[in-house]
């Protein structure tokens, strides 16, 4: 069943910015959508529409099938989970907890037993009575989300909520989420601006540039095949080769000296990509191409290499090759690869659609 | 980071003009003062003769002193309380609009620049029961106003015209508090589906507490001892006693009733009531007045 639509949502500031100016979205139930993009393309601005927060400039927001534009906040069943978490400071967790309910004039006794569950699941249950300076980062994230659980809402939405915690502790926590998310089977939309975190929470991923919609897909289905140049080098870290080509009859021109065979009926300006882990490391005969190496970046499990491509009329553009394992190649020195041509990635230069294979 | 002098006597030069002001005008009168407290001086101040502690003794058994320390109480806290809740509305109305909101906020800090004197005199023709534009109104709505024979009126006069300055301060302070509140909280209280009204009253309110408590002790210290000004051009302390503050009760037994000796023992009452508030108000806001 189809839980949250946008259709044509767009959202215009009062000082008259246009910062989306269309986008088309339907979510299943119980389905996890991540929003994705690079900041300020307008994430918060979409969220803060699903929510009432901000007003809908055109289109419409059905939540199970019912128009909510002129719905307040309250009215629409949703829960969110801040950024800065939003806790009151003023109130113990335990209030901030049933706050929500209690607004909704629900008995006493219900939201004992309510607050008390939730806390329990989220290992709140020893914090109850504190107030929220006196928890640690990670706590307060657990209690911004135990206030959104306990209402039991139709919708979670999420604002960039593991941005403020350490490393360890958002891996932590992305994880949890997850789980919870599944347990509870509550449809989700979460914001971020981390493509690990897209990537890894996500049932379906929206990739926002500039208010548009790039793409929506599954992670794998962006991976494998971005419908940009923009979502191709928005996921998958490190990103992907992308470099401007011709693409004429005897196969993709890259440079004056270097040209890789391939036969297509498309004509003119191109952008061609490759992964970093997608290149493979060849000898002087077999390779596609050489790569004169800038840097090496040892991470143990992996090793990045940093480099330019090499013709005989000189380097040209700059590329990353991802390879498993430690590789201790010499700075300066030339690297042979081979670039299957399976993995190629190719975008029209000037309307920046995949071409088709 | 300490900045050194060359010579040792340029400091002292430079604090000499604010130490003269503060000995002529607050050290001496207050020796002064201290010392009569324990003489009884005849109405010329020809003679005078040692007493000791006559004075206080006078004072503490005057059924009218206390009377005025009532009338004081009931002033300061019906200025206090009244300045707060407009100032206190005003502030939230301002926080809210978007057009216009400079000309707006520099309207409501205008009143702060008028002197006390000024303000008062304003206000006593304003209110003038013969020829003051709001009295006549008020007549015509069929409230017999004249304030110089009713002691209520007399008291809400000077509330009124006392109140009207410290509104543009407290609005100033309560803004700057409304503007610290994060939005995230308001909003996300409204997703949790509190009215507009329960927000205030259970998000924004309590996390104003510390400007409120601030200004509290300020508009008390305000009204206990800066309005004698306005009280002077409005009511002068009447009608009979029901406008007299203490501090107006100090200017009005020495300068009017030239019992210097008794209107220095009350200078004295007074001072220590001024140690006392300034020791309340430092403990209380270096500890901060926190949401707990
Ligand atoms: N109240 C506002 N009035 C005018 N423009 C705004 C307003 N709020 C946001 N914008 C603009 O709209 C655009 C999108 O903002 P938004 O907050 O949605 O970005 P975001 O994708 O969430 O970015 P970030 O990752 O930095 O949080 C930005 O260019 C921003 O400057
Ligand atoms: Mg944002």
């Amino acid at each position: 069943m189809t839980d949250v639509i946008l259709e044509k949502v767009g959202k215009t500031y009062p000082n008259g910015y246009h910062a989306i100016p269309s986008v088309d979205l339907s979510i299943e139930e119980g389905e996890f959508i991540v929003l994705v993009g690079p900041s300020g393309c307008g994430k918060s601005t979409l969220l803060r529409m699903v929510a009432g927060l901000e007003s809908i400039s055109t289109g419409e927001l059905r939540i199970r099938g019912e128009r909510m534009n002129e719905k307040e906040p309250a009215e629409r069943d949703i829960a969110m989970v801040f950024q800065n978490y939003a806790l009151y400071p003023h109130m113990s967790v335990y209030d901030n907890m049933a706050y929500g309910l209690k607004n909704r004039g629900m008995a006493k006794n219900l939201i004992e037993e309510k607050v008390s569950d939730v806390a329990a699941m989220l290992g709140l249950t020893e914090l109850l009575q504190r107030k929220p300076r006196q928890l640690s980062g990670g706590q307060r994230q657990r209690v911004a989300m135990g206030r959104a659980m306990v209402r039991d809402p139709k919708v979670f939405l999420f604002d960039e909520p593991l941005s403020n915690l350490d490393a360890k502790l958002r891996v932590q926590m992305r994880v949890e989420i997850r789980q919870l998310q599944r347990k509870l089977g509550t449809t989700t939309l979460y914001v971020t601006h981390d493509q690990v975190e897209a990537m890894t929470l996500a049932d379906r991923l929206v990739v926002l540039n500039k208010g548009k919609a790039e793409q929506i897909g599954t992670p794998m289905d962006l991976y494998n095949k971005p419908a940009t140049p923009f979502v191709a080098a928005f996921i998958g870290s490190p990103s992907m080769n992308l470099i401007d080509a011709n693409l004429t009859e005897q196969g993709i021109k890259i440079s004056e000296a270097l040209t890789l065979p391939l036969s297509h009926q498309h004509r003119g300006g191109i952008v061609w990509g490759i992964r970093p882990e997608h290149l493979e490391v060849s000898d002087e005969h077999n390779a596609d191409f050489a790569l004169r190496i800038l840097a090496v970046e040892s991470l143990g499990a992996e090793t990045l290499i940093h480099g330019k491509v090499e013709t005989e009329l000189g380097n040209g553009d700059p590329m990353v090759v991802r390879l498993s394992g430690p590789h201790l190649p010499d700075v300066n020195s030339l690297m042979w690869l081979t670039a299957p041509v399976l993995h190629w990635h190719l975008f029209d230069a000037k309307t920046q659609q995949r071409l088709r294979d | 980071m300490t900045v050194t002098f060359p010579q040792k006597g340029l400091p002292w030069l430079l604090l000499l003009p604010q130490l003269l002001v503060t000995a002529i005008f607050f050290l001496w009168p207050a020796e002064q003062a201290l010392e009569q407290a324990f003489y009884q001086e005849d109405a010329f101040g020809l003679s005078r003769e040692f007493i000791g502690l006559e004075n206080f003794a006078a004072l503490f058994t005057d059924p009218l002193y206390y009377q005025s320390m009532l009338t004081t109480l009931v002033f300061s806290f019906s200025v206090a309380i009244v300045g707060m809740s407009l100032a206190l509305l005003l502030a939230v109305m301002a926080d809210r609009v978007i057009r216009g909101k400079l000309a707006y906020q520099t309207l409501l800090i205008w009143p702060y620049a008028v002197a006390p004197a000024l303000a008062g005199v304003l206000w006593w023709i304003l209110f003038d029961p013969s020829m003051g534009p709001i009295a006549l109104w008020l007549k015509s709505a069929g409230v017999d106003w004249n304030h110089y024979l009713n002691g209520n009126q007399a008291m809400i006069l000077v509330v009124i015209a006392s109140t009207w300055k410290q509104i543009s301060y407290n609005f100033l302070f309560f803004l700057a508090g409304l503007q610290a509140v994060p939005r995230s909280l308001i909003e996300a209280a409204a997703i949790d589906g509190a009215s507009p009204f329960k927000r205030f009253w259970t998000i924004v309110f309590p996390l104003l507490s510390p400007t409120t408590f601030f200004l509290l002790v300020v508009n008390l210290v305000y009204a206990f001892f800066e309005t004698f000004g306005v009280i002077d051009a409005t009511t002068k302390g009447g009608p009979g006693q029901s406008t007299t503050t203490l501090v107006y009760k100090v200017f009005n037994d020495g300068f009017v009733g030239l019992d210097l000796g008794g209107s220095a023992a009350q200078s004295v009452v007074l001072m220590a009531i001024v140690g006392l508030m300034t020791v309340i108000q430092f403990r209380f806001i270096e500890r901060k007045v926190q949401y707990s």
